[in-house]
């Protein structure tokens, strides 16, 4: 929900409440005086009755108001004065209605008599309508006019906070941009624009920083390594060393290759999740790029004797070319170096979907763990452990979603975007 | 064949000079920019070795440097920096080839190799070993005159061999000169084996002596003795 229309939502309750509130007192109030008016001319028209009982032998007619009647009873005994309020039928409208009497008694020639007056009370009735009535005509031109003052107020005085939320949401790191803003008339705009300026300011920097950091990190870790490589190729042209020696080195050899590749495998998932490659701008086929990697591979998918089905269109996901190209490689190697030989793959890509299905060994943990960096399965020791990690880290920074799954021998790995 | 190195560490600048200098190439070493600028103007070489971080310039200004005043140059760049753009941009500025740290040396001389070849308009463009003639423009192999039919795989390890020849080749760099990044997926090295096997076969059925040697626990030697 906007924050004007929680806003309003707000403003709208308490506005009802109190106008309801408002209404009830107005509503009392004047019932009390109205009250107070009735008995006061209840109270005169008794003192003309008493008077009149008193000195005139016929009373008239017109001394009390159209409406109002007036009875007399004799009675044995006097009671007490009293006001009561009934419901009586009223001929003219042919209804029961509210009418308020005063009961009080006279001696007149000896006799008592029972005064009666009766006041029809048709003004409370025309009150609460007048009220209900008011009150709702002041709700409705309430909300009315409420609705109008949000709509401008969005797209007048929030113009600068949606241009900033724009801008934020488009925002890239990658892009070493410093958002900056033209000069809002609000005061919390204002300050809202300069933390974002100076907040994308400082990250941009940081940004810089840490990516000099780690190419300054490969360079660093790439030469000795370079250099270690380099001298025991030297070393193994020297025909003096013994066979035992020779292989000691050759071991040497294979596991300072194996660091560099180490290296550079993390180097490369640091860049991802740092961001440092662009996002892709349209979307790219992953055809040619799964039948390069298919002929590349061909020779070990032969020797290892595993039957490659595909079903193929051309379609693929908006990314970078070089990491879809990264994340086919991960997934058709992953698929052969963990299948048993003579087994199986299986690639389907479709429109928001890219399937490698391979026939391997069952693994005995979740295959969701099979995406933790170096967790491995077996004693592949050719295998860095970070294909998968690597896959799905791709996957991630391009709003695709990598699932694996196991199905009997089979072992699935699903990409959707 | 003379070649410069540009590169600032020291102890790998030593190891690839004395792997050249086996190879009677004279590889002469600049350690920083100003030396290196220094040298390509004053002498002529047939292939240069440029590292793009260098402690007081960028290797990249040294091939611009090298494209304008000796377009005919043979240039590689040797660099730490696994990046696309710098890949991108060396490629784009006219060097021959992007080499990432850490290399093979056998694969530096390899590439070294072949650039040379590719430059020499004017020399012959044929790799020459014993008995055996190839001909890399139009991918045909030759021995005593005859054609021998060879696979992509067995073609590029014959040329690595030749262009290695008289030195151990370790298994690990044969793997990665022919797969690349996919060298890990073989568990063990016995797929070379089966090709270091066919190609041997191949050339002995017609007629060459076997010039391929196992070095046991290393790898594989070419050499005519």
């Amino acid at each position: 929900m906007k924050l004007l229309e929680r806003i309003l939502k707000y403003q709208i309750i308490t506005s009802l409440c109190v106008l309801t509130l408002g209404a009830v007192l107005f509503y009392l109030s004047v019932d009390y005086l109205i009250d107070r008016e009735v008995n006061k001319e209840l109270m005169r028209s008794k003192a003309k009755v008493s008077w009149q009982l008193r000195h005139i032998d016929e009373l008239p007619v017109y001394i009390l108001q159209l409406g109002d009647s007036l009875q007399l009873d004799q009675v044995r005994y006097p009671g007490q004065m009293a006001i009561v309020e009934r419901k009586l039928f009223n001929e003219f409208e042919n209804e029961y209605q509210p009418y308020r009497q005063l009961i009080f008694y006279e001696r007149v020639e000896g006799a008592w008599y029972r005064v009666t007056i009766s006041k029809l009370l048709a003004q409370r009735k025309q009150l609460l309508e007048a009220v209900v009535m008011t009150v709702t005509f002041i709700v409705a031109l309430l909300l009315i006019s409420l609705l109008l003052l949000n709509s401008w107020l969005s797209r007048r005085l929030w113009r600068p906070f949606y241009k900033t939320l724009r801008a934020l949401d488009s925002y890239q790191v990658e892009q070493h941009e410093v958002l900056t803003f033209p000069k809002s008339h609000t005061v919390e705009f204002e300050q809202l624009n300069l933390s974002v300026t100076q907040f994308t300011d400082r990250l941009a920097a940081t940004y810089q920083n840490l990516k000099e950091f780690t190419e300054n990190a490969s360079h660093e870790i790439q030469t000795p390594l370079a250099v270690i490589l380099s001298k025991i190729e030297g070393l193994f042209q020297d025909e003096s060393l013994k066979e035992s020696q020779l292989v000691a080195l050759s071991e040497i050899s294979e596991a300072a290759n194996r660091l560099a590749k180490l290296n550079q495998a993390l180097l490369l998932l640091t860049k991802i999740e740092n961001r440092q490659f662009l996002a892709g701008t349209e979307p790219i086929s992953l055809v040619p790029i799964i039948n390069r990697k298919l002929r590349d591979l061909e020779d070990l998918i032969e020797q290892r004797e595993i039957t490659v089905k595909t079903d193929i269109e051309p379609t693929g996901p908006v990314m970078h070319p070089a990491l879809a190209e990264v994340l086919v490689n991960n997934l058709l190697t992953n698929a052969i170096r963990y299948n048993v030989n003579g087994g199986a793959i299986e690639i389907t890509l479709n429109a928001g979907k890219l399937v490698v299905r391979n026939t391997g060994a069952p693994i005995h943990i979740e295959p969701e763990l099979m995406f933790e960096r170096f967790r491995k399965e077996g004693t592949h020791s050719a295998s860095l452990g970070l294909g998968l990690a690597l896959a799905k880290t791709i996957c991630q920074v391009n709003g695709q979603t990598l699932t694996y799954e196991t199905d009997g021998p089979w072992h699935i790995l699903t990409v959707t975007w | 064949m003379k070649l410069l190195l540009i590169e600032d560490e020291k102890a790998l600048a030593t190891s690839i000079q004395n792997y050249f200098q086996r190879e009677n190439f004279i590889c002469e070493w600049a350690a920083d920019y100003r030396t290196a600028v220094d040298k390509i103007n004053i002498y002529r070489y047939d292939c240069v070795l440029v590292d793009l971080m260098l402690p007081d310039g960028d290797g990249l200004d040294a091939v611009r440097e090298l494209k304008r005043n000796f377009p005919e140059t043979g240039i590689i760049i040797i660099s730490a920096k696994n990046s696309l753009d710098d890949r991108i941009t060396g490629l784009n500025l006219g060097s021959d080839d992007y080499l990432t740290k850490p290399f093979h040396l056998s694969e530096l001389n390899a590439r070294v190799q072949a650039v040379i070849r590719r430059r020499s308009f004017q020399g012959s463009q044929q790799i020459r070993f014993g008995k055996i003639q190839i001909d890399p423009q139009e991918h045909l192999v030759l021995v005593d005159q005859q054609e021998i039919v060879l696979t992509r795989k067995e073609y590029d390890l014959l040329v690595y061999l030749i262009a290695n020849k008289n030195r151990v080749l370790t298994k690990e760099s044969i793997a990665e000169h022919l797969w690349g990044d996919d060298a890990d997926l073989m568990d063990n090295f016995d797929f070379i084996y089966t090709h270091i096997k066919n190609l041997r076969k191949k050339l002995m059925d017609k007629g060459c002596p076997d010039y391929l040697k196992s070095i046991y626990g290393v790898g594989y030697k070419f050499s005519e003795q």
